[in-house]
C-alpha cells in the first residue's frame, strides 16, 4: 500500500488538471484514487474496481490540498466494502467542509501570510531571498497539508469527519486570517517605500500623496460604489487616465 | 531582450500550469514569476518590482473553485518583458499596465480551457461511466495539454505586446511618473480590499500597517 499511497500523493498534485464546470475536480479525484483501489478484490479487471473508479470520477469539489482527504477516505471505504450509496453519501458530506476549511486555512491565511513574508524580505533583504523565503515557507505547509490530508482520509475511512476536528485545523481557522491581515499590513509600507524611495527627494512627498489618494479612491470605489469592478479593472481604468494625463500634461 | 524570449515563454508555460493544473506550488504568484523573469532578462530589480506591485493586486483574489480570476503570474512575466532594460521609472507603470491586461487575458483563457474540458468529458462519457482507468488518465493528459497551450499562447502574446510597448509606446517623463504613482496606489487599494474581503480582520491589518511604517522609519 505504501507504493499506492505515494502514487496517489503524486497524483493529487494533478487533481485540478481536468477542472471543468460539469464535474469540477471529480475526474481528478478519480485519477488520484486509482492507485489506492487497484488492490480491490478482482484486481483492475474486476467489477468492484471499475464500479469504484466510476464512482470516484463523479462530481466533486474541495480545496485541492485537502481533496486528498476525500481520496484516502473513499479508497478506504471501497476497501471496507461500503455500498455505492454509502460512498456517495461520504462524498457529499466531505465536499463542502473540505472546500470551506481549505479556503479559510490556505487561501485566506497561509497564502497571504507567506506572500507578505516574501514581500517584506524582497523589500528589506533582496528579491531572491524574498521569493526563496516565500516558496519555502508556503510549500513546507502545503506539502505537509497534502500528506496529512491523504493519510487522515485513509485512516478515517467512512468516519473521516472526526479528522477535521483536530486542533491545528480549528486553530488555523480561528487565528490564521488575523495573522495574515497583520502580515499584509506590514508588507504594504515595506513594498511602497522600497520603490517610492527611488524618487528624488523633492518628488517623494508628492508621489506618496498621489499614491495615497489613488488608494483611498480605490478603496471607496471597490468597497462602496462598485464592488463588482474588481481591483484589476480599477487599476486599468486609473492607469488609462494617467496615460492620457501624461499626454496632455 | 529578444534573445531571452524563448526562455520567458518556457517560464510562462511552467507558471501557467502551476496556477491550477499542476501542484500549485505558487511559482505562479506574480512575485515569484516576475522575479524569475527578471533573472532571465538580467533585470532582477524590474522583475521584482513588477512582481511585487502585481502581487498586491493579486492579494485581492480568492482563487476558489468555480470563480473566474486573472492569471497574474503570466501578467508579471509580460510586465517584466515590458520594463526590462528601461530605467525603472519609465518601465514600471507601463509594465503594470501590460501585466494587468495579460493577467485578464490569462483569466479568459482559463475559462475557455474549462469549457473545452466539459466538451471532452461529454465526448468521453462512456469512459467515465465504466470506470476505464486508461481513458481517465487520457482525459487528465489532454486537459493538461490544453492548459499548457493556453499558457504558451498567453505568455507569447503577452511578451510580444510587452516588447512592442517597450519600444513604441509614447510616454513623457512626467507621464511615466504619473503611471508609477497610480500603479502603486491602485495596487495598495487592491491589497487593502482583499484584506477586508478575504480575511475580515481589519484591526489586525491596521496594527500591521503601524508596525510596517515603524519598520520603514527604523530601517
Amino acid at each position: 500500500m505504501t507504493r499506492g499511497f505515494l502514487r496517489a500523493w503524486f497524483r493529487t498534485l494533478l487533481i485540478q488538471a481536468s477542472w471543468n464546470y460539469d464535474r469540477l475536480i471529480g475526474v481528478g479525484v478519480g485519477f488520484a484514487t486509482e492507485p489506492l483501489i487497484r488492490s480491490l478484490p478482482g484486481g483492475t479487471q474486476g467489477d468492484r474496481y471499475r464500479a469504484a473508479m466510476a464512482r470516484a470520477c463523479s462530481y466533486f469539489n474541495a480545496h485541492p490540498y485537502l481533496a486528498g482527504l476525500a481520496v484516502g477516505a473513499i479508497a478506504r471505504a471501497e476497501h471496507e466494502g461500503a455500498t455505492g450509496e454509502q460512498v456517495e453519501r461520504l462524498r457529499r458530506a466531505l465536499a463542502s467542509p473540505l472546500g470551506s476549511i481549505g479556503d479559510q486555512l490556505v487561501w485566506s491565511a497561509l497564502l497571504p501570510f507567506a506572500t507578505s513574508v516574501g514581500l517584506v524580505f524582497t523589500a528589506w533583504v533582496s528579491p531572491t531571498v524574498g521569493i526563496a523565503a516565500f516558496l519555502i515557507l508556503y510549500n513546507a505547509a502545503h506539502v505537509w497539508l497534502r500528506t496529512w490530508a491523504l493519510a487522515a482520509g485513509w485512516r478515517g475511512g467512512i468516519e473521516v469527519a472526526s479528522q477535521l476536528k483536530t486542533p491545528f485545523v480549528q486553530w488555523g481557522m480561528r487565528a490564521g486570517r488575523r495573522i495574515a491581515a497583520f502580515a499584509i499590513g506590514v508588507a504594504i509600507p515595506a513594498v511602497v517605500w522600497w520603490r517610492l524611495s527611488d524618487f528624488g527627494p523633492d518628488e517623494i512627498p508628492r508621489a506618496a500623496i498621489g499614491a495615497a489618494l489613488v488608494t483611498l479612491a480605490g478603496i471607496v470605489v471597490l468597497r462602496r460604489i462598485w464592488p463588482a469592478l474588481g481591483s484589476l479593472r480599477f487599476g486599468l481604468a486609473v492607469l488609462a487616465v494617467a496615460v492620457v494625463a501624461g499626454w496632455i500634461g | 531582450m529578444i534573445e531571452h524570449t524563448p526562455w520567458l515563454v518556457l517560464w510562462g508555460v511552467v507558471v501557467g500550469l502551476d496556477l491550477i493544473s499542476v501542484a500549485q506550488t505558487m511559482v505562479a504568484r506574480p512575485l515569484v514569476a516576475g522575479t524569475v523573469a527578471g533573472l532571465i532578462t538580467g533585470d532582477v530589480l524590474a522583475g521584482a518590482t513588477l512582481g511585487a506591485i502585481l502581487e498586491l493586486f493579486a492579494l485581492d483574489v480568492l482563487p476558489v473553485g468555480a470563480s473566474r480570476y486573472p492569471d497574474y503570474g503570466l501578467g508579471a512575466i509580460a510586465a517584466t518583458a515590458t520594463a526590462s532594460g528601461a530605467p525603472w521609472l519609465l518601465g514600471t507603470g507601463l509594465g503594470v499596465m501590460v501585466g494587468l491586461v495579460v493577467a485578464y487575458a490569462g483569466g479568459v483563457g482559463i475559462h475557455a480551457v474549462r469549457l473545452r474540458n466539459v466538451r471532452d468529458l461529454t465526448h468521453h462519457a462512456a469512459v467515465l461511466a465504466v470506470g476505464d482507468a486508461r481513458g481517465i488518465t487520457l482525459i487528465q493528459v489532454r486537459a493538461l495539454l490544453r492548459d499548457a497551450l493556453r499558457a504558451l499562447l498567453v505568455s507569447s502574446a503577452g511578451i510580444a505586446v510587452g516588447l512592442a510597448v517597450h519600444r513604441w509606446f509614447p510616454l513623457s517623463a512626467a507621464g511615466a511618473l504619473y503611471l508609477v504613482v497610480v500603479a502603486v496606489g491602485a495596487a495598495v487599494a487592491g491589497a487593502a480590499n482583499g484584506v477586508i474581503r478575504v480575511t475580515a480582520a481589519e484591526r489586525w491589518f491596521v496594527l500591521g500597517l503601524a508596525v510596517g511604517i515603524i519598520g520603514v522609519i527604523l530601517l
